[in-house]
């Protein structure tokens, strides 16, 4: 148990006495400091929420921060490497980008290239080795990108859930793929009446695909995540990496696999270099809201500093009111340093109570947001009270009752003892 | 058996706008165990200077100051709020009684002064302990409007005696009571001298003083001794 010393329990009991004494005063000095307070207390939580609504996008995109990212070259030794390195290993997965079109073959798709379907990236066109390029006719036809996975992928990139099912990683391949749709590719779908046959270059034969769920990856394009292995049905998998282009093969591993260490010795036996990245996506949101942090902070300061105006105002009359009180508390053996203590704990005690009176006020008030626009903003929904706002809404309470209160107190300790002689 | 204060050549000299004026010239004074002292004097004759000086509110320009045999004429402000917890009692004209707190609380202002820290529980017997040496236990939740103005300074009274000090330093304690009120809180200080307090009592009341073991006269700051007629 903490032990006090006499003198700041002293300071304490006398302080709350002063505080019960003067209601009043205490509460026009708490509206005073009430607003500078919140506005620290709002600018934090805003940042706080901000930060992790970004860092949970980016996190869909990228991945959660440690995750060690090796970014490599799609060759199909590489690939095949990838995969048998990685198979029954747990804290990584491989993913293998490939294109894929869902519809009528031969055609141009309603969105060429896996577009998103707001924007038209230009038809596709074949060309003839003499160099006569023509464009496939329009038709019923959706251009994705298909990640084929080693295992599940959540474990770096929390996707949310929007409907259906996730893949099961624990079952036998499926001959026809499970596919999980990105939010676009679903709307996609949604829009447009396509024929249910998946085309992938190098792919032994057309394949029925089973819709199963949707998922919110963070990507506007349209996307299918789908087992490595049930792709593999139909495509070995050397051939499901596209040498002339596609997004590659990305490997995610949690932080300190030593997995990461192997691969890559056994893909420089190859010629292929990896490049290894590890996800910090905090510190970077962090730097990019910082300079907005400190420029709202800055301007909650200054309301704080009109409080802390308030307070001091406050003070100062009220030690001019108990010039005999503290008087008398010298007579009676009470030291200086005391009598400063005294008014500093009742200013920081007013500083703490409206410090709690505003963080109240903001966590109701980011609990009533929540309910009432939830719904329409996801950043609202099931939003916490940020503890880092609490902690700032404290500490400027505390500012604020050091700054109010330090010229009342170095008064009240200079407050001369024969005042109780002449009164 | 040394004295529990010994004023020597004791001078106070108010430097001012004007000229310099002594308001204390010479003092020699002794205050003993268990007995009372009467100082009276005009108004401005440096009976309050003395009493300030005496209870280390402020300090002597010239002559020592023996508390318990120590030299303690030049004390740092630190040193001098310890010895006026531990060794002196303050009994003012004016009660100096907080309203918001009340009697017991009051009482127990001498006692939550930075200098230690009693636990509460022996805080309250310390407290109710004074409050029942000047007879008003009864009153100890009592707020001071609703109290009378002798039960008002026998409070006061409580809080001067309530850490047991060696010395009473009482400051025209009856000037705002009537005679019988005034009377009785007369008794109540002498009743402390009886329990080996030192009693240093400044009033313009003659039947007060003729009750004190000594009366000294201060004319002009100098203090001579009043011979009984």
């Amino acid at each position: 148990m903490i032990r006090l010393s006499g003198r700041f329990r002293s300071a304490l009991i006398i302080g709350l006495q002063g505080i019960r004494a003067r209601k009043t005063r205490t509460l026009l000095s708490m509206i005073s400091l009430f607003l500078g307070v919140l506005a620290v207390v709002v600018v934090q939580t805003g940042a706080s929420i901000a930060e992790r609504a970004r860092l949970a996008d980016v996190e869909l995109t990228e991945g959660i921060d440690g995750t060690t990212v090796l970014e490599l070259n799609p060759t199909p030794e590489a690939a095949k490497i990838v995969v048998d390195t990685l198979d029954g290993s747990t804290g990584a997965t491989a993913l293998v980008s490939v294109a894929a079109t869902i519809g009528e073959p031969g055609v141009t798709a309603v969105n060429p290239g896996g577009s998103p379907f707001d924007e038209d990236w230009g038809a596709p066109q074949d060309c003839t080795p003499d160099g006569v390029c023509t464009a496939r006719p329009a038709g019923q036809a959706i251009d994705l990108q298909i990640s084929a996975m080693t295992s599940d992928v959540r474990e770096f990139r929390p996707f949310r859930h929007r409907s259906g099912e996730w893949l099961d990683f624990t079952t036998i391949p499926a001959l026809a793929p499970r596919l999980v749709l990105n939010e676009e590719a679903a709307r996609g779908f949604a829009e447009h009446r396509v024929p249910a046959e998946l085309h992938i270059p190098g792919a032994t034969s057309n394949i029925t695909p089973q819709f199963i769920g949707v998922v919110d990856d963070g990507n506007t394009s349209p996307t299918a995540y789908a087992r490595l292995d049930e792709l593999n049905n139909w495509l070995s998998a050397e051939g499901v990496v596209d040498p002339n282009g596609g997004n590659g093969v990305q490997v995610m591993l949690a932080p300190g696999n030593p997995v990461a260490q192997v691969l890559t010795a056994k893909l420089r036996g190859i010629g292929v270099d990896t490049y290894a990245r590890t996800i910090n996506s905090r510190k970077d949101m962090q730097d990019e809201l910082k300079l907005f942090r400190l420029i709202f902070l800055a301007m909650a300061a200054l309301v704080l500093l009109i409080g802390v105006a308030g307070i001091l105002n406050v003070g100062l009359a009220t030690v001019g009111e108990r010039v005999e009180e503290f008087a008398l508390r010298r007579a009676v053996g009470t030291p200086r340093s005391l009598l400063a203590g005294i008014v500093l704990a009742e200013t920081l005690l007013t500083g703490l109570l409206t410090a709690a009176a505003a963080i109240g006020l903001s966590a109701a008030g980011l609990k009533a947001l929540s309910a009432l626009f939830g719904d329409q903003q996801p950043f609202l929904r099931d939003v916490q009270f940020p503890w880092e706002a609490g902690v700032a809404g404290i500490i400027a309470g505390l500012i604020a009752g050091i700054l109010g209160g330090f010229v009342p107190a170095l008064r009240a300790a200079g407050i001369p003892i024969a005042t109780v002689m002449r009164a | 058996m040394s004295p529990l204060i010994e004023l020597t050549g004791v001078s106070k000299i108010l430097k001012g706008q004007q000229e310099p004026r002594t308001i204390l010239d010479g003092v020699d004074l002794e205050v003993n165990a268990g007995r009372s002292i009467a100082i009276v004097g005009r108004s401005g004759s440096g009976k309050s200077t003395l009493l300030s000086v005496l209870g280390l509110f402020d300090r002597a320009d010239e002559g020592t100051y023996r508390l318990d045999g120590q030299d303690i004429t030049r004390l740092p402000e630190r040193r001098a709020a310890k010895l006026r917890s531990s060794h002196f009692g303050f009994v003012f004209q004016r009660f100096f009684l907080l309203k918001h707190l009340t009697a017991a609380q009051n009482v127990s202002m001498a006692l939550v002064n930075g200098q230690g820290w009693l636990p509460r529980r022996n805080r309250r017997a310390q407290v109710m302990a004074a409050l029942d040496q000047v007879g008003i236990a009864h009153l100890a939740r009592n707020k001071p409007p609703r109290m009378s103005g002798g039960e008002q300074q026998r409070v006061a009274i409580a809080r001067a005696l309530v850490r047991n000090p060696k010395i009473l330093l009482a400051d025209e304690p009856t000037g705002a009571l009537d005679t019988e009120t005034g009377t009785s809180v007369i008794d109540s200080l002498l009743a402390a001298t009886g329990r080996g307090c030192g009693l240093v009592l400044v009033t313009h009341d003659r039947d007060h003083a003729a009750r004190m073991d000594r009366t000294l006269d201060l004319v002009d700051g100098v203090l001579t001794e009043r011979v009984p007629a």
